[in-house]
């Protein structure tokens, strides 16, 4: 990909991927706390990147 | 590189504006939904004046939503679960942080965050701070008291997610600070315009040094109004020959606004993170053209354990006419923040924003930055007296600054004043938010 270039579908997939995985390891840590706090963290950042790029990728789309 | 990129964010910053008001509609749903299935408080409101979620279809629903006032937040908390009240959307056990309001305008305000707000709180600081030309080669030093006052701390870690270095200047005095700023040779700082023109004082009549001899080169202040009050920065700039930013926040809204690069004479509001909607002070209605001040009723588009949801700041704003030539497409507020309604007053039947004399006093050189403003009745008279410290170089041509001052006062305001003038140093100084003007007529009984 050519500099100053980026794709915000492919972002937002690869959010969404990040997203499922530290959810399904969030959810699988609830006796490991190291494991389910440091997910909860990540999450947060997740959800930073869905701010960022998967909340305007489908706006041409809406009235 | 990234580094290079004018944006914190290209996409969302560049938006074309009718996708933003798009974002904007559809992120109100959303945290609307959040608050009144998850906050007693909020469901309550909104059943009182019968709207539910799927009522709010466009910009004109929102108006009809009732509007958040700090005295409301104040009459839940202490209350369960405690001490936040039922405004707060989580469970107790997923708070991370706490914070409180100044207490400025009266009894502290509790903030409760999740750890997904605080990354929110940095994401907010971290596209200002961008947008204002911080980056990883910054050393950024932050002379405030870190405590229950939510200040610069977000400041703090929305430099840290840019990859700044940045420098905790907590318990250190004024003195301190300005040795550590000259010790590790920082590049930037964030503070109060006034704690900032305090800085500098006592850098040059207690320690003999220059700031602007020293390496700060920009300095975002937030807390006052001041960096958008042209004599104010332009003090602020010549002290320590830096770039002056202005940006506006508040606890229990986050920071929404700021200055960009090329300082259009207003600040940007945050559109994709924020509504800002501007209410005329008369007759209520929805400001959207212009040149019309009115009072800032904001939602926070992404907060989630205590929502703030058409929240009256009591802010005076406008509309800038102009886009910033910066390429953001968010809509700028023209002058920055330009009083309080709760400032705002009416002294023998004219309004008057004490803002406004900040400026005149700072405008004349041969005056200190600090001064104090005092508005009685006295046998029925509306009388301001304005207190001012001269400098020790000016003592000699009183009667010529009184004349300067007193006509520009008139000019400005359009009101007279009993001008004491006071030696220099004999004022309160103030570290955080400096509360000048008092009006005494509303305390004597």
């Amino acid at each position: 990909m050519k500099e100053n270039q980026y794709d915000l579908q492919e972002m937002n997939t690869l959010i969404q991927t990040m997203k499922k995985t530290a959810k399904t390891l969030h959810d699988q840590a609830a006796s490991f706390p190291a494991v389910q706090k440091n997910a909860t963290r990540i999450l947060a950042s997740i959800k930073m990147l869905e701010i960022n790029i998967s909340d305007i990728i489908d706006l041409n789309s809406k009235k | 590189m990234s580094n290079q990129s004018p944006f914190w964010n290209p996409a969302l910053e560049t938006l074309p504006y009718e996708n933003v008001r798009k974002l904007q509609l559809e992120k109100f749903k959303r945290i609307f939904s959040w608050a009144y299935k998850h906050s007693r408080f909020h469901k309550i409101l909104y059943e009182n004046v019968g709207i539910k979620p799927d009522d709010i279809r466009s910009f004109d629903d929102i108006t009809r939503i009732p509007t958040v006032e700090k005295a409301m937040m104040r009459d839940i908390q202490g209350k369960d679960p405690f001490p936040y009240g039922d405004a707060l959307c989580v469970p107790l056990e997923e708070v991370t942080a706490y914070r409180q309001t100044s207490g400025t305008t009266g009894q502290p305000v509790y903030q409760p965050d999740t750890w997904q707000d605080w990354e929110w709180w940095a994401e907010c600081w971290a596209q200002l701070l961008w947008a204002q030309g911080y980056r990883p080669k910054d050393r950024v030093f932050i002379p405030f008291g870190y405590n229950v006052f939510v200040a610069f701390w977000a400041g703090h870690y929305g430099a840290e997610k840019i990859g700044c270095e940045v420098v905790p200047g907590g318990v250190l005095d004024t003195r301190g600070r300005i040795l550590k700023i000259q010790e590790l040779q920082a590049t930037a700082m964030m503070g109060t315009p006034t704690y900032m023109l305090g800085m500098a004082d006592t850098a040059v009549n207690e320690m003999k040094i220059d700031p602007a001899d020293l390496t700060i080169d920009k300095i975002t202040c937030a807390g006052e109004p001041g960096a958008s009050i042209p004599s104010t920065k332009q003090r602020i700039t010549e002290a320590w020959g830096a770039k002056v930013y202005d940006h506006a926040g508040a606890t229990e809204i986050g920071a929404w606004s700021f200055e960009c690069q090329e300082q259009p004479g207003g600040m940007h509001v945050n559109d994709a993170f924020f509504l800002v909607e501007i209410k005329d002070l008369e007759t209520a209605a929805i400001i959207t053209e212009p040149g019309i001040k009115g009072k800032m009723i904001i939602t926070a588009l992404d907060r989630q354990a205590q929502p703030c949801i058409r929240f009256d700041s009591k802010d005076i704003i406008e509309w800038d006419s102009e886009q910033c030539s910066c390429g953001r497409t968010s809509r700028l507020i023209k002058g920055g923040v330009l009083g309080r309604t709760d400032d705002i007053t009416k002294v023998k039947g004219v309004l008057f924003a004490p803002s406004s004399v900040e400026d005149v006093v700072r405008g004349i050189h041969d005056l200190g930055n600090d001064y104090e403003l005092q508005l009685e009745n006295i046998n029925d008279r509306d009388v301001l007296t304005l207190q001012v410290e001269v400098l020790k170089d000016s003592e000699d041509r009183i009667d010529e600054i009184k004349s300067k001052l007193s006509d520009q006062l008139r000019l400005k305001t359009n009101l007279q004043y009993n001008i004491e003038f006071c030696q220099y140093g004999h004022l309160p100084r103030y570290q955080v938010k400096a509360k000048r003007f008092k009006d005494l007529r509303r305390t004597k009984t």
